[in-house]
């Protein structure tokens, strides 16, 4: 007995000289013996939950949020109450901008009533959602329970600051508490101020890596890459490697692969493997966008627009992470926009031109607001650009967005920012730009295009959502919801209605198109098409029809049923080649070359796709629009480079450019001596 | 004269007789079959108009088939002729042997070397479009074969395009990247290959194929083929198809005198083009501007 005492109180002293060992190694930043001390104490002790929720936040702080949900979880397997585990699964949603972070936090607040770091989370997460009275009361709340709770103070000074008060009583003179503000300023799009506040943090504690770190993520943002690139360093040699640290660090390394080419407004920076091809479309664009909006918004830009194009979608992914929302195709920071290439995705997947009218609008938007524009009003007004560039851009209305009309789950435009930030359902983001875009279209139609640049005025001003649309649609924002809902009710209901006949209707068609059923198709299609027009994605009724009426030798049907689709917004590279070659066989090679000519704003990297498009222009007499896509060809070094460089002098040469036309003949000789049309060209120029 | 022979047996002259023969092997599932099919039969259509040509297509084919097909050529072939072998389809590698998926027994790359290595026909080409082709480069290979396969190795075991793009370079007139009216195997190759990498790029997918092209009978195939790997050389020479009229001013003895001053000037252009790093840009430009109008202008001639 006295034996098994003895054993007993040396087991009870090495965990607790183990548990302290290992949280102090933590604090040395020991990482490596710190884990190696947390799994031996969980080893020995395999029903301690408290054991397993320590090594949890270790693991957070390490950068390894699933491994750390693990071990919360397990710790609640053994405690189901263990509210330590709770806010541990609740900061893990947290930072993935999860909804689930609030019941989380509000759980372990149930188990734990006295637990202030899950109390300072929901006031940070309130703050999140963009609803600072919610975030100021559970702010109080956890100063009732710690006076000194600097991220508290943290908040209710993020709230002054972000009404532009720049002296605040709450200023909580404190590093950690400074970042927590830096990052919700940076989540308000107001980049400069996170800065400011990062630059705070760091002076109140220069070891606080996650502040540096945070502090060259936001400068490569703006473009300041030299600082960012120092900042992001000083993290790595200090051992602060977390995966935007890295993966940051990693893309600035790639910059040497990219080319840039500036004019008075315009920097464009491109993956120099498409530069040369991708170049005059996309500054072509930049230009025109620029030009529009400057007229739209009555606001001219004080400095150049950085337009960045990545091929990889990994890189991209970099520049947007730790953002919430989708981020998925394009961002701006500023004046900076970093997008992706077309050659990122799959074809047809992306229209790049609509993500780079949507971006620029952002910078606009941004701009005139000085930063204090609601997310949603934003997005909206970027959507609204889309097809206002030009119908056939922008997305169409989508299953997710059918079903949540169906479910009712839009929300009220004042609360519309939670379904950017803090989605509840997976599609909530999608269907959220949706709806903003949607609303922006609405006050467009019923109130005109000045109400949408008052309310940009008036956001710049300070206006919250429902002052904003009190003051100049004239209506409280519960109204304007009703009548939004009427409109948007009116405008889908057919689509909505119907959509579950419709979505068994077209597999009937699809199976009928399969057996090649042709009759069938064009009777079951042509009964569904109009119920769901905007489906224009893969197996979309227009492919079905088109394909039957050409198996039956019907081809203006088939072309009558691809124009529809095209004018729906539909991008199938390979369904509008169809469709142009339909058009070219028929004549009408103006039409023709206006449908390639769509697919440069799709899927530009197609030589097929210039070279087609270039003949038709030449013989057209659109010269200028011959070379652009002859030299497309040229761009990336084509299949057939004594064509590529002849066609190429064709069209220089009937554009009167001799010169040009007989480097290009020489080029294409080059490559192949016995060309014949080639040398009887260049004998043609010679005489 | 002795270039000139050796150009005239080459890119201008095709053998006496081109047996063409193309093999599609088991799909397994419709779509497969489908396109194996399609393939087979466009390469069937754009051979076909070839002049001192034989083609036999083997759609679905069993081994017995591909055996008796290669049998008869074996016997009615002369060694001045060429042999050109297309199989489309799945293939299979474990390790050790290479398969062609055909209906019934499957065709080893063993069996097929011994059933090529009968055919008389001196230059042969043997074109394995399937998964895993690559596998079977290393029984097959020979002195005079020149063989491509749409795999680097036996171990690229996806459902390969490469068919596809073969099929083009048939058809498409850009295959001819020399424009002298014959595309070569090489041409066809390059051709084929490029438009495979683009595929692949422009779906955003990760390659799953890579061919690949041997012709010195010892090599692992190489992916660009050039001088300095020693690749190349025979598939260059080997005439896949004519798709203009070619030679014809050979055939006409007063123009021979014309005929070499063309060789000689393409001689010239061929040197200048190899100088090229060593000549200053505008010096070059210059050269290079003149020759070819002189060599345009001896074209015109011979063509009157």
């Amino acid at each position: 007995m006295r034996m098994l005492f003895t054993i007993l109180c040396a087991a009870a002293a090495l965990s607790a000289q183990s548990i302290d060992q290992a949280e102090s190694m933590w604090k040395q930043h020991r990482y490596v013996e710190s884990n190696d001390a947390f799994r031996a104490l969980v080893a020995a002790h395999p029903r301690n939950a408290a054991y397993r929720v320590r090594w949890g936040r270790l693991f957070l702080e390490r950068f390894n949020a699933p491994e750390a949900a693990k071990l919360f979880n397990e710790a609640l397997e053994i405690d189901p109450k263990q509210a330590d585990a709770l806010l541990g699964l609740a900061l893990v949603a947290a930072e993935n901008y999860d909804a689930q972070a609030v019941e989380f936090a509000h759980k372990a607040l149930q188990a734990n009533p006295r637990l202030l770091e899950a109390q300072e989370l929901l006031a940070r997460l309130a703050l999140e959602d963009s609803d600072p009275a919610k975030a100021a009361e559970e702010a109080h709340k956890a100063l009732a329970m710690s006076a000194n709770s600097t991220q508290a103070r943290a908040i209710l000074a993020t709230i002054d600051w972000l009404n532009d008060k720049s002296v605040t009583p709450w200023d909580p003179h404190d590093g950690a508490a400074y970042e927590t503000a830096g990052r919700i300023l940076v989540l308000n799009r107001r980049y400069e101020e996170g800065i400011q506040l990062f630059r705070q943090a760091i002076a109140a504690q220069p070891d606080l890596w996650s502040a540096h770190s945070q502090l060259g993520i936001n400068l490569m943002r703006l473009g300041r890459e030299e600082e960012a690139r120092a900042e992001l360093e000083l993290c790595y040699q200090n051992e602060y490697r977390d995966k935007p640290t890295v993966n940051t660090l990693t893309l600035m390394d790639s910059y040497k692969n990219f080319v840039t080419y500036k004019t008075d407004r315009t920097v464009l920076r491109l993956h120099k493997k498409e530069a040369e091809l991708l170049h005059p479309y996309f500054e072509a664009e930049m230009l025109r966008a620029l030009a529009t909006y400057d007229k739209k918004y009555g606001y001219k830009l004080d400095r150049p627009v950085q337009v960045e194009v990545y091929p990889d979608h990994e890189d991209f992914a970099v520049r947007t992470m730790g953002m919430p929302g989708l981020g998925a195709l394009g961002v701006t920071f500023g004046y900076v926009v970093a997008m992706d290439s077309p050659s990122g995705r799959p074809p047809g997947a992306f229209h790049w031109a609509s993500t780079m009218w949507h971006e620029l609008s952002h910078v606009y938007v941004l701009n005139m607001t000085n930063f204090r524009v609601p997310r949603w009003f934003t997005e909206g007004l970027a959507v609204h650009e889309e097809t206002a560039a030009s119908p056939e851009w922008g997305d169409r209305l989508d299953p997710h967005v059918i079903m949540a009309l169906k479910d009712k789950k839009l929300l009220p435009v004042a609360e519309l920012d939670r379904g950017f930030v803090r989605p509840t359902y997976p599609a909530q983001v999608v269907v959220s730009y949706f709806e903003a875009g949607r609303i922006c279209d609405f006050i467009d139609t019923e109130w005109g295009w000045p109400k949408l640049l008052a309310m940009i005025h008036d956001f710049a001003g300070g206006a919250s959502t429902p002052e904003a649309i009190q003051k100049e649609l004239g209506i409280p924002p519960e109204e304007f919801d009703k009548r939004f809902m009427a409109a948007l009710t009116a405008q889908t209901k057919k689509t909505v209605d119907g959509f579950d006949a419709w979505s068994k209707e077209l597999k009937k068609v699809a199976a009928a198109s399969k057996v090649h059923d042709n009759e069938a198709v064009i009777r079951d299609g042509s009964a569904i098409r109009d119920s769901y027009p905007d489906y224009v994605e893969a197996g979309n009724v227009y492919q079905f029809l088109a394909d039957a009426y050409q198996a039956k030798g019907d081809k203006p049907a088939a072309v009558d049923e691809l124009e529809r689709y095209a004018k729906v917004g539909g991008r199938s590279p390979d369904t509008l080649k169809q469709l142009a070659t339909l058009l070219e066989e028929a004549g009408n090679r103006k039409e023709a070359a206006e449908v390639l000519d769509r697919l440069n704003y799709i899927q530009p990297i197609d030589e097929d796709l210039h070279r087609r498009l270039g003949d038709l222009w030449l013989s057209l007499g659109n010269t200028a629009g011959a070379i652009r896509e002859y030299q497309a060809v040229l761009a990336k070094a084509p299949t057939d480079p004594a064509a590529s460089h002849f066609n190429l002098a064709k069209a220089y040469r009937t554009a009167n450019r001799t010169v040009a036309a007989k480097d290009e003949l020489l080029l294409s000789l080059e490559a192949a001596p016995g060309f014949r049309p080639a040398q009887k060209m260049l004998l043609e120029l010679s005489k | 004269m002795k270039t000139l022979l050796a150009l005239l047996l080459t890119a201008a002259s095709l053998p006496a007789t081109t047996y063409y023969v193309t093999v599609t092997g088991l799909g397994g599932e419709p779509d497969y079959e489908q396109h194996f099919s399609m393939w087979a039969k466009d390469i069937d259509k754009a051979l076909k108009p070839a002049p001192d040509s034989k083609v036999e297509t083997l759609v679905n084919a069993t081994r017995e088939q591909v055996r008796a097909a290669l049998d008869a050529i074996a016997k009615q072939a002369q060694p001045q002729d060429a042999l050109v072998l297309m199989l489309i389809g799945h293939g299979s590698f474990d390790g050790f042997e290479y398969k062609m998926n055909l209906s019934g027994p499957d065709l080893s790359a063993a069996e097929l070397a011994t059933l090529l290595d009968r055919i008389p026909a001196t230059r042969q080409l043997l074109v394995d479009m399937t998964s895993s082709s690559g596998g079977a480069i290393e029984a097959l290979r020979k002195s005079n074969r020149v063989i491509i396969t749409a795999t680097k190795n036996g171990s690229e075991k996806n459902a390969t395009v490469f068919a596809r793009y073969w099929v083009e370079a048939l058809s498409d007139p850009a295959a001819d990247s020399d424009k002298n009216d014959v595309v070569s195997a090489l041409e066809a190759f390059r051709f084929a290959d490029k438009r495979t990498v683009a595929f692949y790029e422009q779906q955003n997918r990760l390659a799953t194929e890579h061919a690949v092209l041997e012709d010195t009978g010892k090599g692992e195939g190489v992916r660009v083929p050039s001088p300095e790997n020693g690749e190349g050389l025979l598939a260059a020479q080997f005439p896949l198809l004519r798709i203009g009229a070619t030679a014809a001013a050979a055939k006409d003895p007063a123009k021979l005198q014309l005929i070499a001053r063309k060789e000689a000037l393409e001689q010239q252009i061929d040197k200048l083009k190899y100088d090229k790093a060593a000549i200053p840009p505008d010096e070059y430009k210059k050269q290079l501007g003149a020759l070819l109008l002189q060599l345009a202008q001896t074209q015109e001639a011979i063509d009157k």
